[in-house]
């Protein structure tokens, strides 16, 4: 056996939602917007309305907004999606979701109307076949899907790229994160000791991960723009976790790459278990680090050579039944190291993170979970005859 | 309080295949097919064993190795195992030891299924519950799964061969299937 390389499954089906309509068939609203989904009869207080959600294995422990008609057609009714287009289909239910179940789900998580194309955008790239969102939904590790929002819309939307962006400071990006993780749980069917086999679970698949990059502080182009999706787009990465690297000494941009490089590479990440064939890596560098490394590294592939060369252990430091089981496997080099991941194109970097500096950020790959990058579609401008208003 | 009326947020399959499938039936002149994959040496320690036994028995026996589900990688497991399962009559399709290894063992084995093969899958018993599960969750819940211990891995190489051995027999009850010698000879 050799190295797997990390090569897109070009050729898979890939859901592909339809362009945005344009609903103007009158203040009555049109046959297609009548929602299909069953109705139950609830009280509508929210701590009564957590409590029967819970009891129904709708909720995830957290208060809920019922979601009533009226709010999810107010929620509709300020995008430009037929309630019934079918969106993705999720493993391990199969099941189809539709711009309704989404609406459902945003409205009872607290995100707003402005964020279904967000929503739609980020449930789409985790359906791809090359997600493998099959196993990541029912494994024992504790991985979930992360998003990385480029362009305008972060601060249309307030996702969040400068301080305590992964997670503490309060956006919106939470509703829109939680929203996600309540589409995985009563769409796709996630359910831990059910359909998840998560042995711990992580506090990401409460409300996600939904993070900008500060692409104004960064010396190298936007994550999605090399990836090849310019402007608005999400970016999807399966991640373990998150690990936390200081750097509190070093100058250099090397230096600094070192340390973070070194730190990634924990024998024990799927990374390197004989059991995955290969993984990518998400590194956030900080705006303070970046601004240092882009002096010198102005060429991204520089960054990706130096992390990917430093994330890497040394065979003879493993156990001998997991270096066996490797070197079966034909991946350990000629240089007597694995490598995180196959190739240094495989280290995926951003920038973000508050103007204090010093961590640096990594999220481990689940494995053959690969990040996936799509348009965030722009709602279609209000007419100005106000068609859609009559 | 104000009652009122929700959406419901859930969405649901209808669809079920609740029969097992067909039996494997007298197993002499069958090409056996056994699903392995890069996870488990007990997996590969127990279906050598079983292949033994099943040579033993006047049956033909070949393996395909399950690898990364995704890219071009996932592709041509997909395509590989298309081919595989042309190959075969019967599908023996493991090993559902861990949470995403039991769904693709369940869905390699539904594939398998769908083609026509009389199809067991195998779990650890840690699993087996999961495995049911995911099977009706995938359209197919009277899927066969046959139960070995847990933990399983984790044991050294004669305790697991030990186990297969001891598995055979009742593997065959799972499948539907007879060993022609000793069912003639009854």
């Amino acid at each position: 056996m050799t190295i797997e390389l990390i090569k897109p499954g070009a050729g898979r089906i890939a859901p592909a939602p339809r362009p945005l309509i344009r609903r103007d068939c009158g203040p009555a609203g049109c046959e297609v917007d009548w929602l299909a989904s069953r109705r139950h009869e609830a009280d509508l207080d929210v701590d009564a309305f957590t409590a029967f959600a819970l009891e129904s294995g709708w909720g995830d422990g957290l208060p809920l907004v019922p979601p009533t008609d009226t709010r999810v057609r107010a929620f509709l009714a300020k995008n430009d999606r037929y309630p019934d287009e079918v969106i993705a289909c999720f493993p391990p239910m199969q099941t189809e979701c539709t711009v309704e179940k989404i609406a459902i789900n945003a409205v009872m998580a607290g995100a707003q109307p402005e964020s279904l194309e967000l929503l739609i955008a980020a449930l789409t790239s985790i359906a791809d076949p090359d997600f493998e969102l099959y196993g990541v939904n029912t494994t024992t590790a504790p991985v979930y899907p992360a998003f990385v929002v480029n362009g305008p819309i972060r601060s249309e939307q307030g996702i969040p790229f400068g301080y305590g962006c992964l997670g503490g400071v309060a956006t919106r990006a939470a509703a829109i994160g939680r929203a996600i993780r309540l589409i995985l749980r009563n769409v796709a069917g996630q359910v831990p000791g059910v359909t998840s086999q998560t042995t711990f679970g992580s506090p990401g698949r409460i409300a996600g991960v939904v993070t900008g990059e500060w692409e104004e502080r960064s010396p190298w182009a936007p994550l999605a723009e090399r990836r090849g999706v310019a402007g608005n787009a999400v970016t999807s990465f399966g991640a373990m976790g998150t690990l936390n690297v200081i750097d509190t000494t070093s100058h250099r941009a090397r230096d600094f790459l070192e340390m973070i490089g070194k730190s990634l590479a924990y024998p024990g990440c799927n990374g390197f278990s004989g059991a995955v064939p290969f993984a990518e890596m998400l590194v956030a560098i900080n705006p303070i680090c970046a601004e240092i490394v882009g002096r010198e590294m102005p060429d991204l592939e520089d960054v990706q050579q130096c992390l990917w060369q430093f994330a890497s252990v040394d065979a003879s430091q493993l156990q001998s039944l997991h270096r066996d089981q490797l070197e079966q496997q034909g991946r350990i080099r000629a240089d007597g190291r694995i490598y995180l991941t196959p190739e240094p194109k495989d280290m995926l970097v951003f920038v973000c993170g508050g103007l204090g500096g010093l961590h640096a950020t990594g999220f481990h790959s689940f494995g053959t979970s690969l990040a996936q990058t799509r348009a965030i579609a722009s709602p279609i401008p209000a007419d100005p005859a106000g068609e859609r208003a009559r | 309080m104000a009652r009122g009326m929700v959406l419901d947020p859930t969405a649901t399959r209808n669809e079920d295949v609740a029969s097992p499938g067909p039996d494997a039936g007298v197993l002499i002149g069958k090409r056996i097919g056994f699903r392995v994959d890069r996870m488990w040496r007990a997996w590969d320690w127990i279906s050598e064993a079983w292949a033994d036994r099943l040579r033993a028995a006047g049956a033909s026996v070949s393996f395909w190795r399950s690898g990364g589900r995704s890219g071009e990688e996932g592709l041509r497991m997909d395509r590989e195992l298309a081919e595989f399962l042309k190959t075969i009559d019967v599908a023996i399709v493991g090993l559902a030891n861990c949470g995403s290894c039991t769904s693709w063992t369940v869905r390699d084995a539904i594939t398998a299924a769908r083609a026509g093969l009389p199809t067991t899958a195998v779990a650890t018993a840690n699993f087996e519950t999961f495995a049911h599960e995911i099977a009706r969750r995938g359209g197919r819940s009277g899927l066969r799964v046959h139960v070995l211990p847990y933990p399983l891995n984790e044991r050294v190489r004669d305790d697991v061969t030990a186990i297969g051995e001891s598995h055979f027999y009742p593997l065959l009850e799972t499948m539907g299937a007879r060993l022609a010698a000793r069912n003639d000879a009854a």
